[in-house]
């Protein structure tokens, strides 16, 4: 049979399983759905299904390991390392449609909800029951808890409220067999057995499909201020972290560079928040019963040089205005294709590790624009090359790539990450042997194979 | 040129109120209060006008319980140069704030007093007015532009449709609107310099001001709840819709 005529019968019976109108097959869909935030790869999927409940999900997982097709599970397709980017005829399985948010538990502060609910939707549920949840990040308007958890995305509260592993009280997940798995089920305390749940949290796509997410929610912080601070280095705004920690409840600590806020600004048209122009930012957010003690810090590190000029919100509205310029990076610059690299190590190391980077950059990108943001409270930094216009997408993606290795070995020098919370996908590859050792690999494939014994599961993505 | 500024310490303008369970008022527990945003505006100006030279001091005053202290330190390190409390109880009504500035006016003989248009809580937009009144000074309300000349002052304010100027003979009023200015954010160096400036506690005795009520809040209840929207299948489902149902065609 003719490849066409297998692919025309392939639809045909997607149709049969899910109904026509949730097989789509045009071009536009195909380019829209078949990619994520990343844009390296061209996409080319075979089809996109819209699942509308978890039997649908098994069924299709069981044509798809009878067919050998390839699945990739997509949410909201912000990520960030092309995990969910479909370039080689792959079913692209969109989880926009089970998206009900099913059952809250006040008694066990739980929320059980589809996997193609959206964080934000999460969140303001959360809000209009006097309650929060607390990951959050610039795309969590679009983002989805199934997406969430497949990346165990991070965000800007990790310093205090840590990344989504620790928000997850219970996953369904249909594995490459098509069973359905119950994992946790809410429970606070469960050692029956090894932890499945948190091989699911992580593991991008590559070993089920997340349906089905039981998240915690928590009270609400006290009412916070945010302070912008403007620092001459980052071994200076390392400092400045040490201080924080030991003296404020921080629920943020982020930072930037000036090239970020000089962006941002362009963009905008927004004034500088900061009267002195500084190398680096300092983004603080923190109880406002600790506004005292804020100052007394600004005080301290001031006198030390590691700060030259700061500010405080006094208002709601001031404190939101001044994470914009940290919010609105990520998207201001995605307009000149940036090469990210999602760094992380241990705070003790940070400084040392970031010096190295910082030279290799120097020397490897002198005409490159360089743009550092991130969760630096967490040991997280975003380093992201801009993409000169003139120059082609191909040669400046290799450019790039080669530069990362050198970085990737810096970071293996330093015990640290190549992936703080983006995930590997596709785009990163190259680089997670820097990261994970061959013994830890083997043991990764191994479990693989047993939640996916056809490799259907996201084939290619973290390893091959 | 001394000018007198009014701050008022309300609940923040981005938190979602919630009534208390027992309908009596809107509740304040763990809730993030803040300078009434139009008085933000007014402080800005003031300093504007100390910045350019015209004025020559600046003094926020706050009427309210020891709370309101924080509000009138935001004022301070956004540049006012010392501040007043009239120390209060509970929720004050316009007429009282209202001959409590009077009164400190009185002490302090600024030749300019700048109010928000009206408060985020109460939305009552009376008090500069009101203090018009009394001290028998000319106003100038909803002020989105204002510009000092000699003992004259320029208001340029938003009305209906447009703008209207007025020329005041100073010691004049300004209530500002919200395009009067953007206000800047309170850096860390003038924020500690704020807790060093003076602030003056008065009561509404020593002004010779009795507060009394005229209003009893009989109760506080949330909008009712929008309901849901839904999809309708096609266009004639909706004009049917509209027809039928909201009947609004
Ligand atoms: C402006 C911006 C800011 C960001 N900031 C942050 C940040 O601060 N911290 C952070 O961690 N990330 C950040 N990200 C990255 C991204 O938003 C997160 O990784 C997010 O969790 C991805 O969710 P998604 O639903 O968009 O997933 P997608 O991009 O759709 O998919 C991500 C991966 O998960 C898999 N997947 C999706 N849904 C499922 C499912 N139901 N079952 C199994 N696998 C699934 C996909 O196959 C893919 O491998 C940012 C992205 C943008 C664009």
């Amino acid at each position: 049979m003719s490849h066409q005529s297998t692919q025309q019968q392939r639809i045909e019976a997607l149709r049969d399983l899910l109904g026509a109108a949730n097989v789509l097959i045009d071009q536009q869909s195909l380019t829209h759905f078949g990619t994520d935030w990343t844009r390296y790869y061209t996409p080319a999927p075979l089809a996109i299904v819209f699942p509308t409940c978890i039997a649908d999900v098994q069924a299709l997982v069981i044509y798809a390991a009878e067919h050998s097709l390839a699945l990739v599970p997509s949410g909201g397709r912000t990520g960030l390392s092309a995990g969910a980017v479909a370039t080689d005829g792959e079913l692209v399985v969109c989880l926009d449609k089970l998206n009900t948010i099913d059952a809250f538990n006040p008694v066990d502060g739980t929320l059980r909800c589809g996997a193609g609910v959206t964080t934000g939707e999460i969140q303001s549920f959360a809000e209009r029951e006097g309650l929060y949840y607390p990951v959050d990040f610039a795309s969590s308007g679009s983002s989805q808890i199934g997406g969430n958890v497949a990346t165990n995305a991070g965000g800007i509260k990790v310093v205090r409220y840590g990344m989504t592993r620790e928000w997850i009280a219970g996953l369904k997940v249909v594995t490459g067999t098509g069973e359905l798995l119950d994992l946790n089920r809410g429970l606070v305390k469960n050692n029956a057995g090894y932890d499945l749940r948190h091989l699911v949290i992580g593991s991008e796509g590559t070993l089920g499909i997340v349906v089905e997410v039981t998240v915690r929610l928590v009270n609400p912080p006290a009412p916070h201020s945010v302070m912008l601070m403007a620092c001459p280095s980052m071994p200076a705004i390392i400092e400045v972290l040490k201080a924080a920690r030991s003296t404020l409840t921080l629920n943020a600590f982020e930072f930037f560079s000036d090239k970020a806020l000089d962006k941002v600004c362009e963009a905008t048209g927004w004034q500088r928040p900061v009267q002195v122009e500084s190398p680096f930012y300092a983004l603080l957010e923190f109880e406002q019963s600790d506004a005292d003690a804020a100052q007394n810090l600004y005080a301290a590190v001031a006198s030390q040089h590691w700060a030259s000029d700061a500010v405080m919100s006094q208002s709601i509205g001031q404190a939101q205005q001044l994470w914009a310029f940290r919010e609105r990076i990520s998207e201001i610059i995605s307009h000149w294709v940036p090469y990210k690299s999602d760094i992380s190590s241990v705070i003790s190391k940070l400084p040392d590790m970031l010096a190295a980077i910082d030279e290799i950059v120097g020397r490897a990108y002198p005409e490159f624009e360089i743009v550092w943001f991130g969760h630096i409270g967490d040991g997280n930094v975003h380093l992201n090359v801009l993409k000169p216009e003139a120059l082609d997408i191909q040669t400046f993606s290799e450019r790039c790539g080669e530069v990362n290795t050198w970085v990737s070995e810096v970071v293996r020098e330093y015990g640290g990450s190549v992936s703080a919370e983006h995930g590997i996908g596709l785009l990163k590859k190259s680089v997670l042997p820097y990261s994970v050792s061959p013994a830890e690999l083997a043991i990764m494939r191994g479990i693989k194979a047993s939640f996916d014994p056809h490799g259907i599961m996201n084939p290619g993505k973290i390893f091959d | 040129m001394k000018v007198l500024v009014a701050v008022k310490r309300v609940v923040d303008y981005n938190v979602k109120v919630r009534a208390k369970a027992d309908g009596s008022d809107v509740d304040l527990n763990n809730v993030k209060m803040s300078i009434n945003p139009f008085c933000e505006i007014a402080v800005e100006e003031a300093v504007r006008l100390k910045e350019a030279g015209t004025a020559t001091e600046v003094i926020a005053v706050s009427i309210g319980d020891k709370a309101c202290q924080e509000q009138i330190r935001t004022a301070l390190a956004l540049g006012a140069d010392r501040g007043i409390q009239v120390e209060t109880e509970g929720s004050v009504e316009p007429l009282v704030v209202a001959k409590l500035l009077k009164g400190v006016v009185e002490k302090e003989q600024p030749q300019l007093v700048i109010l928000g248009k009206q408060s985020i809580d109460g939305d009552n937009n009376q008090t500069g007015q009101m203090l018009g009144a009394l001290t028998n000074m000319p106003q100038g309300t909803f002020a989105s532009e204002i510009a000092v000349d000699g003992d004259k002052l320029s208001v340029t304010r938003e009305v209906d449709g447009g703008l209207q100027t007025l020329s005041l003979n100073m010691p004049a009023i300004v209530t500002s609107d919200l395009r009067l200015n953007e206000p800047r954010y309170a850096s860390l160096p003038n924020i500690m310099k704020a807790k060093k400036k003076p602030l003056d506690v008065y009561s509404p005795a020593d002004l010779g001001v009795e507060v009394t009520t005229h209003l009893t809040q009989v109760s506080v209840e949330p909008p009712a709840e929008r309901q849901a929207g839904i999809k309708v299948e096609s266009v004639d489902e909706l004009v049917d819709k509209l027809k039928n149902e909201a009947k609004v065609i």
